[in-house]
């Protein structure tokens, strides 16, 4: 039984690829400039493309050991859902296709930005978000093409029917398994780009304007063209991979999460499944809207240039509202309203935790300022405030969090807090919620690199002033949405994984049956049918109370893996930097008139430094992240991994929101002083703030960004692996 | 090939090279190899100019190409009491050079004396370099500092007048937002008691410059001046340094943080 309405589905997720196509060409019929410009738009794509082709590499390589080893669990053991092989390189697949579609575009408009400035502020920006929206568009379009693909392909294998919902339940959790892949994929891309960005903009900073005194982007220094390519494969690739996966995350998990909510009514099971992809469907059509709204007069001012993005935003969410109402109204869905309710919360906690980053790193605000006049007494004060601040900041995120997850499950539930399986049906589409609209949000992410590459590209050719002006100004309109947008990743990496550890449960149920558990026995004698158990009675079946030393041991571990993966990303970014401090003081002495611009650089070496430490770098973190789930699992258990989970999501979420507001708040206290204040460039203030900058650096753009994939990661692993942790666990 | 003589200010030094002001000057900054880096400040000197201080006649044999046909890129004729013994009609250009080598040459202008403050702030270059706060203006300060009949003078001075923005006007209260300079309560100190007393026309606040001169921190330019001379370079204004000197401008706003 596929509705008709389901075919909106793949019709919205078609027309999301054909106006991302639209808009590439739109890009692509711009000219890139002069000579100059070509040269420098060409070296950072093809670094940009070595970079993806190494980690492809890699994760080509992990991809095809881990598909061995689920095929083995799969037809061997039988432990494995069959489909999850496939499942699983699919959404590796297609994830990696989205990162490499939106890097191309990215590094195609930098140049054709740059060169637009020079018309005019409006023709500037215009390229660059267009081009940002190929990256949006593509990774909404995938990945909800990916899923209508394996939900049709599944119901003709499992077909569903007005009687059975048990179907409906196996291509929910089969489906669920394929964003392993993606989450996979984006633990590469996130932590391989992160470390490769910081590698070459802190080791490039380090010698180029610390020791050789030569400014940002300037084509002298052989970092440079690096730390562009980081740009592109950081925020742009990486960024990408991480909402693709919390995306898709969230519609899988919610759609299992319905499919057992409503387990025993079928047909209202059915348009529990397909509420969730509609609602991202008709949000794909909003983004486009959105992103057509996004422009501005000759000359704004930045206010302007902000306050044209915020339309875009605003309009396409507060349509998303009304729509999805109108969504819920014509499935007629059970508890619609409460379910709208709780999309509309979701939709709110985004935003709230949007306006809650920017109010603690926008200088505008007296956190920020406060880190600025702590610099009076030195760096260490600056430190001290800036840990002080982030650690305050996770309160409001945090609460925005609870209080959504509190208002989406009383929502879902017509306030009875006892109907758990319909509660956390409300948590997991407040999730979809948030992301409905992410093809626009996800541009204005993307939009950010691809100004600071025209800037650096405006810069390393010598175009005029007024050009240079017009990059800063698109500039640091993108260092404001990107701050806002690692906000928005971070939230709802945090719904999207709750909502992955109560579809973990489901999980547990399909691994039983496989295994040939038909009745689980709750104690004293009382024994329940698998299929028909609820989550409340799982977890009395597998004992996950505080009391179960198994439990508190997986909180335990699932914390400290946080820190544990902090710390490994942090390390890396150090190591990396080192290396490229050395290879630029390297060129400096051997590659004559490098410094007197009459040498060229060998920025293809640097690129291939930053590259290769990112590859290796990142291999230990990747591995911690999959193995100590399935590690868990095998040794505690059930429970051990719910601990595990609970633990990792608290502080991991807990730690993402610390590690990016610091980091945000440290940058733009610096850049607050850079106006003047406090003494302004050149003070004490000044270096003070320089360092809290570079302390900062690592932990807004590896660490903290990584820990989202983390924590999502971590679920999927034991999703997948729920079938191993059922048949062999030892505790 | 052509012969050139500069008079550095940071150290004193007269010095001939074969390289023009733009290569000297990034040769000043950054050496040969490229391992060093650091500011300077020189003015081109007229090098037929005739001296009984200087051996210049001995110029052509003593900056001489190197032997592998490249140019000689300084030869110092000396590092003491040099300014003193040139006269101020052979300077032509000032060049200021960033830690990095970028060079910016700045031409002799006229100066209108302008008497909007009481106090102002002086660093002092060459031939010593305290930084001073004054209530004189330029001109007058310059005569001041050359006056023999003072317990302490040097025959001929080179400054540049730092801007104070509002703790010019009012030194215990004023904002001292963009003012990087360091222990900024000292200098609002060094100023009260400047603007308080009457017969006291300067007050040293810093008795020898540490760092680099931030170039940012000018307020309008150089000055150069003995008791019967007085030159001005004007100084860029930040439109113009923006607009038509900008790489050099971007250089000048580096802070390495040595």
């Amino acid at each position: 039984m596929v509705n008709e309405l389901f075919w909106i589905v793949p019709v919205c997720s078609i027309i999301a690829l054909a106006f991302a196509w639209f808009f590439f060409k739109q890009v692509m019929k711009e000219s890139e400039g002069n000579d100059q410009m070509k040269k420098i738009a060409l070296y950072v794509r093809n670094g940009a493309m070595a970079y993806l082709k190494q980690q492809y590499k890699i994760v080509g390589l992990f991809f095809i050991v881990i598909t061995i080893i689920f095929s083995i669990m799969a037809y061997g053991l039988e432990v494995q859902n069959p489909w999850v092989p496939f499942a699983f390189i699919t959404g590796g697949f297609f994830s990696g296709l989205a990162g490499f579609f939106g890097m191309k575009t990215a590094t195609y408009a930098s140049a054709r930005t740059a060169n637009a400035a020079e018309k005019s502020l409006n023709a500037g920006l215009k390229i660059a978000f267009r081009s940002g929206s190929v990256m949006g568009l593509v990774v909404v379009g995938l990945g909800l093409f990916d899923i209508s693909l394996w939900f049709y392909v599944l119901n003709i294998f499992y077909p569903t029917t007005l009687t059975d919902g048990h179907n409906l339940i196996l291509i929910t959790t089969t489906m669920l398994t394929f964003g392993m892949g993606a989450s996979a994929q984006a633990l590469f891309a996130r932590v391989g780009g992160g470390i490769f960005t910081k590698a070459a903009d802190v080791g490039g900073d380090l010698v180029g304007k610390v020791e050789a005194g030569i400014p940002e982007d300037d084509p002298r220094n052989p970092a440079t063209i690096a730390d562009n390519v980081g740009d592109n494969v950081g925020d742009v690739a990486g960024m990408g991979a991480d909402l693709y996966e919390s995306y898709c995350g969230s519609i899988l998990a919610t759609a299992a999460l319905g499919a057992s909510a409503f387990y025993t009514n079928p047909e209202m099971q059915f348009k529990a499944v397909i509420a969730p992809m509609l609602i991202a469907a008709v949000g794909i059509i909003l983004s486009i809207l959105g992103i057509f709204l996004v422009r501005t007069k000759e000359n704004a001012s930045q206010k302007e240039l902000l306050k044209a993005l915020g339309r875009g935003i605003n309009i396409s969410s507060a349509l998303i509202v009304i729509f999805s109402l109108v969504i819920i109204l014509m499935l007629n869905l059970e508890n619609g309203l409460g379910i709208w309710g709780s999309i509309v919360t979701g939709l709110l906690t985004g935003s709230l935790i949007g306006k809650a980053t920017e109010y603690y790193t926008s200088h505008s605000y007296s956190p920020t300022k406060h880190i600025a006049e702590s610099s009076k007494t030195g760096p260490a004060t600056v430190i001290i405030s800036g840990l002080g601040i982030g650690m305050i900041s996770t309160a409001i995120p945090v609460l925005a969090v609870v209080v959504g997850i509190i208002f989406s499950f009383l929502f879902a539930t017509h306030f009875d807090i006892n109907n758990i399986g319909m509660g956390l049906y409300g948590i997991g589409i407040a999730a979809v919620g948030m992301l409905s609209t992410l093809g626009i949000t996800l541009a204005t992410d993307a939009y950010g690199p691809i100004a600071d590459n025209a800037g650096g590209n405006a810069e390393m050719s010598g175009l005029g002033e007024y050009v240079r002006k017009r990059t800063d100004a698109l500039d640091a309109l993108g260092n404001t949405t990107a701050a806002t947008g690692k906000g928005f990743a971070i939230g709802s990496a945090a719904l999207t994984a709750l909502a992955l550890l109560a579809s973990y449960i489901e999980e547990l149920k399909i691994g039983l049956l496989r295994i040939g558990q038909d009745v689980i026995s709750l104690g004293n004698g009382v024994n329940i049918k698998t299929a028909e158990a609820t989550l409340t009675d799982f977890m009395k079946y597998y004992e996950v109370h505080l009391m179960n030393p198994k439990v508190l041991i997986g909180v335990f571990i699932g914390s400290m893996m946080a820190f544990i993966f902090c710390g490994l990303t942090m390390q890396a970014v150090g190591r990396a930097a080192q290396k490229m401090v050395d290879e630029v003081r390297r060129q400096f002495r051997e590659i004559k008139g490098i410094l007197e611009g009459t040498g060229e650089p060998d920025y293809a070496k640097c690129v291939e430094i930053s590259t290769k430490g990112a590859q290796i770098e990142m291999i230990l973190p990747s591995i911690l992240a999959i193995l100590i789930p399935i590690l868990m699992g095998i040794v505690l258990g059930v429970a051990g991994v719910m601990g595990l989970l609970a633990g990792s999501l608290g502080t991991g979420f807990v730690l993402a929101v610390f590690m990016a507001n610091s980091g945000g708040a440290w940058d733009n206290a610096k850049k607050y002083v850079e106006e003047g204040h406090l003494g302004g460039k050149g003070s004490q203030c000044h270096k003070a703030t320089v360092i809290g900058d570079t302390v900062g650096d690592p932990f807004k753009d590896t660490s903290g960004p990584s820990l989202n994939i983390l924590i999502k990661l971590m679920s999927m692993v034991a999703i997948v692996m729920s079938g191993l942790t059922v048949a062999f666990s030892l505790l | 090939m052509k012969r050139y003589l500069y008079l550095s200010l940071l150290p004193e030094a007269l010095i001939a090279s074969m390289l023009p002001p733009e290569q000297f000057g990034n040769y000043l900054a950054v050496g040969t190899k490229k391992r060093t880096r650091g500011q300077a400040m020189f003015f081109e000197v007229d090098p037929d100019f005739e001296s009984n201080y200087f051996n210049l006649a001995d110029i052509e044999k003593l900056c001489k190409p190197h032997t592998d046909g490249t140019p000689k890129r300084s030869k110092y004729f000396s590092i003491y009491r040099v300014l003193e013994n040139i006269p101020l009609t052979q300077l032509k250009k000032l060049y200021l050079v960033t830690d990095d080598g970028r060079v910016l040459g700045i031409d002799k202008a006229e100066y209108s004396p302008k008497n909007d403050t009481k106090l102002r702030l002086y660093q002092q270059l060459c031939p010593v370099n305290p930084r001073v706060a004054s209530s004189l203006e330029p001109q007058e300060f310059a005569k001041f500092i050359t006056n023999t009949s003072n317990p302490i003078s040097v025959p001929k001075i080179v400054f540049v007048q730092l801007g104070l923005h509002d703790l010019a006007i009012d030194p215990v209260n004023g904002s001292d937002e963009n003012l990087p300079f360091p222990n900024i309560q000292h200098l609002r100190d060094c100023l009260t008691e400047l603007k308080l007393a009457k017969d006291k026309p300067t007050k040293t606040v810093i008795r020898f410059m540490q760092g680099d001169l931030l170039y940012r921190t000018i307020k309008n330019g150089f000055f150069v001046g003995d008791q019967n001379n007085f030159i001005f370079y004007k100084f860029p204004s930040i439109n113009e340094l923006e607009n038509e000197y900008y790489t050099w401008w971007r250089s000048a706003l580096v802070l390495g943080f040595r």
